[in-house]
This record gives C-alpha cells, structure tokens and sequence, in this order.
C-alpha cells in the first residue's frame, strides 16, 4: 500500500493507494501514528486510489478516528470507490466518519 | 488481560450462583467462537471482508485455544466465508468453554464446585470470587454506550458479543436500553464476525423459541 501526504493550509490530506488489509494495516497505523502526533489534527484522508480494504484495515481507520477525537480534531474522508463504499455501508463506518465525495470537500468538512 | 473467550465465558455466568445465563448452548458456543475468531483477527492471523475470512498467518499464538482455531481454520482451508468458519468452530467451543473456565479458577477469578444444574445432571459451578474484570467490561461498555466516545477495536469485540449474548441487560438500565438503542445498533455492525454472530444467535434463539410453542 501506499501513503502520501500533502499539508494544506491547516489541513493533512492523506493519499492511500493499494490494499489496506491485514499486511499493509500494521504499517499504516504506524504511518498514521506519526503524523497524528501532536497538536489537534485536522485530517482529510483521500481513498480515491484504495483499491481495497478489510476488516484490518476498517481497524486502523477506527483507531485513527479515536485517536483524532481525542485530540479533540477533525477528519474527513473522501473519493471512496464502489468497493469501499460497500464494505464502509456494511460494517457501518459509514455512521463514524464524514465522509465527503472529494478532496476539497473533506478539506473543508474538517477546517 | 483475559483474552475474549475467557471474558466471554465470565460474562455467560451467572454473578452470584456460578451457572450459565439463560442462552442455548448452541447459542453460547456461537458465541464462544465468535470471540475466538475476533481475538485471531485482532493478533493478525485472520482477516476478513464482506465475502470471505482468510488465514493470514498460520503461526501458533501460544494461546492453545486460540491456537485449535487457527489450525481448524488451517485445515478447512480453501474459500472460506465468515459464517462457515463460526459454525465451523462452534463445534470446538464446549472444548473452549471447559479450558476457558480451567483458567479463570487458575486465575483465581471463578471457585470451581460441585453443583446441580435444574434436576437431572449433576455439573460443575463457578462462583465468582474476583468480579473486577466483569465490572470493567461494564465500566467500559457503559462509557462507549453513554456517551459519543468512539470505541476502539477491542471495545467493538466487547459490545459484539455481549450485544449478541443478550446481556446488555446486565449492563445498562431498561430505560438506558431504549435510549442507547440506535447507538448499540452502529457500533455493534462495525465487526464484520460481530455481525455474523449476532444473525446467527438470533436464528438460534427464533429456532428454539418456535420449537417451544410448537410443544406447548
């Protein structure tokens, strides 16, 4: 998988590429881990190039999302393809996070 | 920490005479399986999407519960899908629930007796000595339950199967119940093996709720 990010104004707008799942998962909380690691983030997380994702990588999503409200933050994410969107809509993720149709909508879901 | 089997198989007890808490036993063994596949899937061995469960890493995780399932799971191999693996392990979980129980009396947690289950069979208690780890599932559940707070993946697994055991009696108040009812409903959908869990106690108990008004 893939991680990219990009600081807009007082927004972190991160790219995930590839497969969240079980062998990309402990890497991404760990990549995530450092960029929430202070202050109150204010996170856009673009999912326009997932390709998948499961139920370990739902995980990681998760802790991010408890993480960020803990810092009293904010994240949004955004460009979820058929795929992700069915997994989010049957798990129920769907109910956790904003979830906006594009990158500049998350950046402003969160700012 | 005790693992989610154990705390399953704890919460199952009833609090003061040490007895299972009224839920068919092939209800309870779903269950104990549920928490079994969760507790794999949390240490990364398995994973799972809306179609299929997989063994991601067949490596023992020294816990010999844990570790049936894993290589049943093994074995079965081939496409497996969430609900094949829960009955699947269902079958082993009387197993579970007996090592389960050896440990939490090792724990000091549970006084193994002898006891008498309704008037036929002769069968084992366990009394509660040590309440704490019940009293922090609660404390926990109640405070994911209670407020917006978002739950982390272990609290999910918690909620899955206590939501599923009908036990959420035992946690919140009747009118705390009807409050929370739209939030129990999101959090406990967020464990794709939580769900499969729910469904299939819930079929177990209309099974045997309509075999009972067919006898009577």
């Amino acid at each position: 998988m893939e991680f990219a990010q990009e600081q807009t104004g007082d927004v972190l707008v991160v790219r995930l590429a590839g497969r969240l799942d079980s062998s990309a998962a402990p890497g991404a909380e760990q990549t995530f881990a450092g960029v929430l690691g202070g202050g109150t983030p204010h996170l856009a997380i673009d999912l326009t190039q997932l390709e998948y994702i499961s139920s370990a990588g739902l995980r990681v999503l998760l802790i991010v999302a408890k993480k960020v409200q803990q810092a009293q933050g904010k994240v949004a994410l955004c460009g979820l393809t058929p795929n992700v969107r069915e997994i989010f809509s049957i798990s129920g993720f769907d109910a956790i996070f904003s979830i906006q149709p594009d990158a500049a909508a998350a950046i402003a879901a969160v700012r | 920490m005790l693992g989610f089997v154990e705390e399953i198989v704890l919460l199952l007890l009833d609090d003061s005479e040490g007895q299972v808490v009224e839920l068919p036993v092939s209800a309870a063994h779903i269950v104990i399986a549920g928490a079994a596949l969760m507790e794999l899937a949390l240490r990364n061995r398995i994973d799972t999407d809306v179609r299929t469960l997989i063994v991601v890493n067949p490596a023992p995780t020294g816990d010999d519960i844990l570790d049936d399932a894993l290589a049943h799971l093994h074995e079965l191999g081939g496409d497996l899908n969430i609900p094949a693996s829960l009955y699947g392990i269902a079958v082993r979980a009387e197993g579970y629930r007996q090592k389960a129980l050896k440990r939490l009396v090792e724990h000091r947690v549970l006084r193994d007796q002898d006891g008498r289950f309704l008037w036929v069979s002769p069968t084992r208690q366990y009394p509660i000595i040590d309440d704490r780890e019940q009293q922090e599932v609660r404390a926990r559940l109640r405070q994911i339950l209670l407020t917006d707070e978002i739950p982390d993946p272990r609290d999910v697994v918690l909620l899955c199967l206590v939501e599923a055991s009908h036990l959420l009696g035992h946690v919140l108040s009747p009118e705390e119940l009807k409050q929370t009812e739209t939030r129990i409903g999101q959090l406990s959908r967020l464990d794709l093996i939580g769900q499969a869990v729910h469904r299939a106690v819930a079929d177990i108990r209309s099974t045997v709720k309509h075999a009972t008004s067919q006898v009577e």
